[in-house]
């Protein structure tokens, strides 16, 4: 379908006329006689607004009344209704909720998907790169934001200008932006320039070879680089990456930090970057590892006027290790003004959270204490030097740190140690004595050394359990793409990832490779934790589900649109299709955090690879199934065109015969031209007959409509129909006590016994005994047809079954034969599920076989 | 007057008609062509023939039409001519009133054969108000319907309650086509849709009253579409 294009109209200030020049264009078009629809505008707008209006059809407002009543734009509405060209006002409002999309531009985005021309205004302070930069003149938060993408892609942007005394004077209350207002008239003018530069280029890729990385954290100020980052990357027309290290001091981020960290990280996704998370002990190594790789020129960073501590006093800084790591990038550094308290705020919390009791951790503490300082007083009992004492105690605190988890117990540990220590073995003994001057060194000493191998112990651990989170991860990433490569099928595939996802997660998941709306049913696979999965195939999630199909974004619970759904849904996309929809249970209140959606992102780009394979390889047999068929229709077009040659020409010759010598030809010869013109007549038919049964199979499945029949019942049938037409054969038919019902196509299986009966009295001769026998051999109804005449020439049989044999390789005897019956027998029993097969028997004489399923008929028919 | 029964021929192929009527001519009957669906309802009224020969492929108009409002005032035997592989449209016929059938390409004996058995069931009903007779004898099967007896060569044959009304139907309407449906409802009953059972009370039959059960003489099966009495042997 062909997305509708969307023209904006562009001001700096409320009052500049945006919506007076919208609704103006949308009078002239809909006087030219375009179908103009007003979608929104607000409720009271200007006198002269309203004027305009006059005449242009409106939808209704949408009424809200539940948390509080207001009037939203009705996009189901508009959908339903499907304008040429409707007019929104606002792109930048937010939705009340209850609504589905959260903003307004969402709404807008679904009415260009299904091809609708969209009007819209907006201020240049809700563009969400510039939101920043207008903060910091007007010191107002704007929080109605637009992704700039949205007015990027927008097809035309007319920019509303007006004099800001003008502005002034005609609307007196408008006071709020006075001051700022020429410097937001040059945000504005610059923002619609740069607009037009995108667009004069002939080439959208970004053909620069600049490629900017912004690398982020938890800190709120992390929001202004990727801004920033944002408006040069647009400015220069480059890609642009934004990067998180994920190391050992993630796990320690309180629910906050991580909240603002997925906040940052959805702002990247909004302004469009490529977000990467990286995981690393050093940031400034990770970072640099990955920009050699992925070609970055600049790097951006925020800096904060941290005054070095005493822990970083010998750490250089990010920059500057940056810089030495990396020695042909730009580094850009971008000053991080946020207020300090705050942040200390944060951190408090965060060792708070960190600090935990737990009486089994500090019994292995104790334990271990006690043992240490036993072993010390025999030590000492045996006069070992208080150093080695001392190394003794060291030697507890790394094996606490080890055996315990958090810092907290090797801390401890080490003050208890100097302090038991300086108690037991030092003198004077059996009390504290720390101020003597060689105590006091060794007291120092200790303290230090404990608490440093403390800290680097849980380090090492932490880190080893980080890096084990991390292996994990990506082996099963790697297992599921290994799974994926040799599974077949589509439900093969889809089970698969479904149970992966569902291990992971731990939550329910249901699996979508066709639209709902279109009777796409959904793989549900449900946690034995969860029970009652069958909110996620409700009416409402399904409509989710197809939303995510119709607009290729994820949706539900914890994004911005069906914010009430009850999973998250996101699309498996592949070249701009969607191809499936993985919805995951977020049940409860528990949203998916960011790591949980990456890696929902990357099996969906596993998924999706694999779906792609199985449509290629499905294609390719299709196409293989086509021309076999192809090859099959010319070979029996061949056949056929050279057995009713023979039979047409005797008919044609003979009734010439008699009527060109009506008077010369005795009674005898007339007779014989007759019945030749008979009997070839009554060769047509059959053969026409055989070829009317072909069209009976089913062109696309080589399937045939099965109805239960009674075998014998049909076998008698076709013997009936021999008996007419050959009265004195000699034919010995056996039929089962049992009675056989076969699903089939009653009239073909007919067909196929009598060319299998026609067949052996062509071969054997109208004196020799044929034998037609049914019986059942387990779950099968076997026919057999057998003959005592030549048998099959060994030169036939790989031809036996083929409606086209090469000339010569044909023995003359089937010239006119059954040829074409035969094959045809064969493409019936096939589309039957059969098997045929034929072979000599040793007393001599043919035999031919199908046998038919006894189960698996249509009960339908 | 002319004592010739009067067959109204429905065809639009006219090499077909003509060797229709050719045969029919020569055997004693008198014969009206009709060549759409229009003309044969107009001559039915007209005419009032004895019996019908219906092509189902006509030029103007369905031939299930052309049947369906034949049978809304006349009894007429018809008989549906039909092509092959249109089993579907054949038991429609029938269920719609229709007496016979004959398929394409068929010989002369087995037409006159469908003729003689139709002309003679309609004679059967009109000249007889009590067509209850007591028995019927087909080769070496005799029903004696007083009785409720089936003998085979003088030899009473067991059948079940239900294998005996299923002869009864049928031999009441010996030489004509029953379709399994109207089996069906004539047995059990409207709302039951027991096919399987009717086969496999028929295979019963079968095997008590024929020789060889794949060689049935005196029930055939008609693939698609039903069971036949034969009304000679």
């Amino acid at each position: 379908m062909l997305r509708g294009h969307l023209k904006i109209f562009f001001g700096y200030a409320a009052g500049v006329g945006k919506t007076y020049a919208m609704l103006d264009d949308a009078k002239v078009q809909y006087q030219n006689g375009v179908d103009v629809v007003i979608g929104y505008i607000k409720p009271n707008s200007s006198a002269e607004n309203m004027a305009l209006l006059k005449g242009i059809p409106a939808l209704p407002y949408r009424k809200i009344t539940d948390p509080k009543a207001c009037y939203e734009f009705d996009l189901d509405a508009a959908l339903e209704r499907k304008p040429k060209l409707i007019i929104v006002d606002e792109l930048a409002h937010t939705n009340h909720p209850g609504v589905r999309n959260r903003k307004r531009y969402q709404d807008i985005e679904e009415l260009l998907n299904v091809g609708i021309d969209v009007y819209t205004t907006v201020d240049v302070w809700n563009i969400e790169s510039l939101n920043d930069i207008v903060e910091s003149i007007t010191h107002v938060n704007v929080k109605e934001t637009v992704p700039d993408y949205i007015f990027d892609h927008a097809e035309k942007v007319q920019l509303i200008d007006m004099e800001p005394d003008e502005i002034i004077h005609r609307n007196e209350e408008i006071l709020l932006t006075r001051d700022y207002m020429p410097q937001l008239r040059e945000i504005a003018m610059r923002k619609a320039a740069d607009w037009i530069s995108h667009h004069s280029r002939v080439s959208t890729d970004k053909t620069t070879n600049t490629k900017l990385l912004v690398c982020i954290s938890s800190s709120p100020s992390s929001a202004k680089c990727i801004r920033w980052t944002a408006r040069m990357a647009e400015a220069l027309h480059a890609p642009w990456v934004v990067v998180y290290v994920e190391n050992n001091q993630h796990e320690r981020l309180g629910e906050e930090s991580k909240k603002i960290l997925q906040s940052n990280v959805e702002l990247a996704e909004q302004l469009g970057a490529e977000v990467a998370t990286l995981n690393g002990k050093d940031i400034a190594t990770t970072v640099a590892q990955y920009a050699k790789l992925s070609g970055i020129t600049n790097i951006v960073v925020g800096k904060s006027r941290n005054k070095k501590t005493l822990a970083t006093l010998f750490e250089p800084y990010f920059e500057d290790k940056l810089i030495s790591l990396l020695d042909n990038i730009e580094i850009h550094i971008i000053p991080d003004n946020e207020i300090k308290k705050k942040y200390r705020r944060f951190s408090m919390q965060r060792y708070k959270k960190k600090v935990t009791f737990s009486l089994k951790e500090a019994l292995k503490m104790i334990g271990i204490l006690a043992i240490i300082t036993y072993l010390s007083s025999i030590l000492t009992a045996f006069n070992f030097g208080s150093q080695n004492i001392i190394l003794l105690y060291i030697l507890a605190v790394l094996f606490i740190s080890r055996v315990t988890s958090g810092y907290i117990y090797g801390i401890t540990a080490s003050i208890l140690s100097v302090f038991l220590q300086n108690y037991f073995f030092m003198e004077p003994y059996n009390a504290f004595q720390f101020l003597r001057k060689e105590n006091a060194i060794t007291v120092f000493a200790m303290l230090i050394t404990a608490l440093i191998t403390s800290t680097m112990t849980h380090r090492i651990k932490t880190q080893a359990e980080l890096a084990q989170v991390r292996e994990q991860r990506i082996e099963v990433l790697y297992e599921i793409n290994k799974k994926l490569l040799v599974t077949r099928g589509l439900d093969h595939i889809v089970t698969l990832t479904g149970e992966y996802i569902m291990k992971l997660l731990e939550r329910s998941v249901i699996l979508y490779l066709e639209d709902p709306i279109h009777g796409g049913k959904g793989t549900l696979m449900l946690r034995q934790e969860d029970p009652d999965g069958d909110y996620l195939q409700s009416e409402k999630e399904r409509s989710v589900a197809h939303w995510v199909f119709a607009n290729q974004k994820r949706a539900g619970a914890g994004t911005d649109t069906f914010i009430e759904a009850k999973a998250y849904y996101v699309p498996i996309l592949s070249q701009g299709n969607v191809l499936g929809v993985i919805g995951v249970a977020c049940h409860g209140d528990k949203t998916l955090n960011h790591s949980n959606r990456a890696f929902l992102r990357r099996i969906g780009s596993l998924v999706a690879m694999a779906l792609e394979r199985q449509r290629l390889s499905d294609e390719q047999r299709q196409i293989l199934i086509e021309t076999e068929k192809e090859k099959m229709r010319s070979n029996l077009l061949r056949a056929i065109s050279h057995d009713l040659r023979t039979p047409l020409t005797g008919i044609l010759g003979a009734s010439s015969a008699i009527l060109e010598n009506k008077e010369r030809l005795d009674q005898e010869t007339h007779d014989k031209l007759i019945t030749n013109i008979k009997d070839d007549s009554q060769w047509l038919i059959r053969m026409v007959e055989n070829l009317l049964s072909v069209t009976r199979i089913n062109e696309d499945t080589a399937n045939v409509t099965k109805t239960p029949e009674a075998a014998e019942e049909i076998m008698a049938a076709a013997i009936s129909r021999i008996r007419k037409r050959f009265p004195n054969q000699n034919i010995r038919v056996t039929v089962p006590e049992e009675l056989l019902m076969v699903p089939m196509d009653g009239t073909l299986i007919e067909q196929v016994i009598i060319n299998l009966i026609e067949n052996a009295i062509k071969h054997s001769g109208s004196e020799t005994l044929i034998t037609v026998l049914l019986k059942r051999e387990d779950d099968m109804a076997v026919f057999e047809v057998s003959d005592r005449g030549e048998g099959i020439a060994e030169k036939d049989f790989p031809y036996l079954f083929e409606s086209y044999v090469p000339d010569g390789l044909r023995t003359a005897d089937s010239s006119r034969g059954m040829g074409i019956g035969l094959s045809i027998c064969m493409s019936i029993v096939k589309a039957h599920q059969g098997i045929m097969e034929a072979y000599n028997q040793q007393e001599g004489g043919a035999v031919f076989r199908f046998s038919l399923p006894l189960q698996g008929g249509d009960e339908n028919e | 007057m002319n004592n010739k029964l009067v067959i109204l021929l429905v065809e639009d192929e006219l090499a077909i008609s003509n060797f229709i009527s050719t045969i029919l001519v020569h055997n004693e009957y008198s014969v009206i062509k009709a060549e759409s669906g229009r003309e044969a309802l107009r001559l039915t009224t007209l005419n009032n023939p004895d019996l019908i020969l219906l092509d189902l492929g006509l030029p103007d108009m369905d031939g299930i039409q052309v049947l369906k409002d034949i049978r809304e005032w006349s009894n007429v035997p018809i008989i549906i001519v039909s092509a092959r592989g249109h089993e579907r449209e054949k038991v429609e016929a029938l269920d719609l009133g229709a007496d016979d059938y004959i398929t394409k390409p068929f010989g002369t004996s087995e037409l006159l054969a469908r003729i003689r058995t139709a002309v003679r069931h309609s004679h059967k009903i009109m000249e007889e108000n009590h067509p209850e007779t007591d028995r019927i004898v087909i080769g070496g099967l005799s029903i004696d319907y007083d009785k409720r007896i089936v003998k085979l060569e003088d030899k009473e044959i067991h059948l079940t309650p239900i294998e005996y009304k299923i002869m009864t139907l049928l031999s009441r309407n010996v030489g004509k086509v029953l379709t399994h449906d109207f089996i069906m409802k004539e047995i059990w009953g409207p709302y039951v849709n027991e096919n399987q059972t009717l086969r496999v009370n028929m295979a019963n039959i079968r095997r008590k009253i024929e020789i060889n059960p794949a060689e049935p003489k005196y029930i055939v099966t008609e693939v698609g579409v039903g069971y036949r009495m034969v009304d000679e042997v």
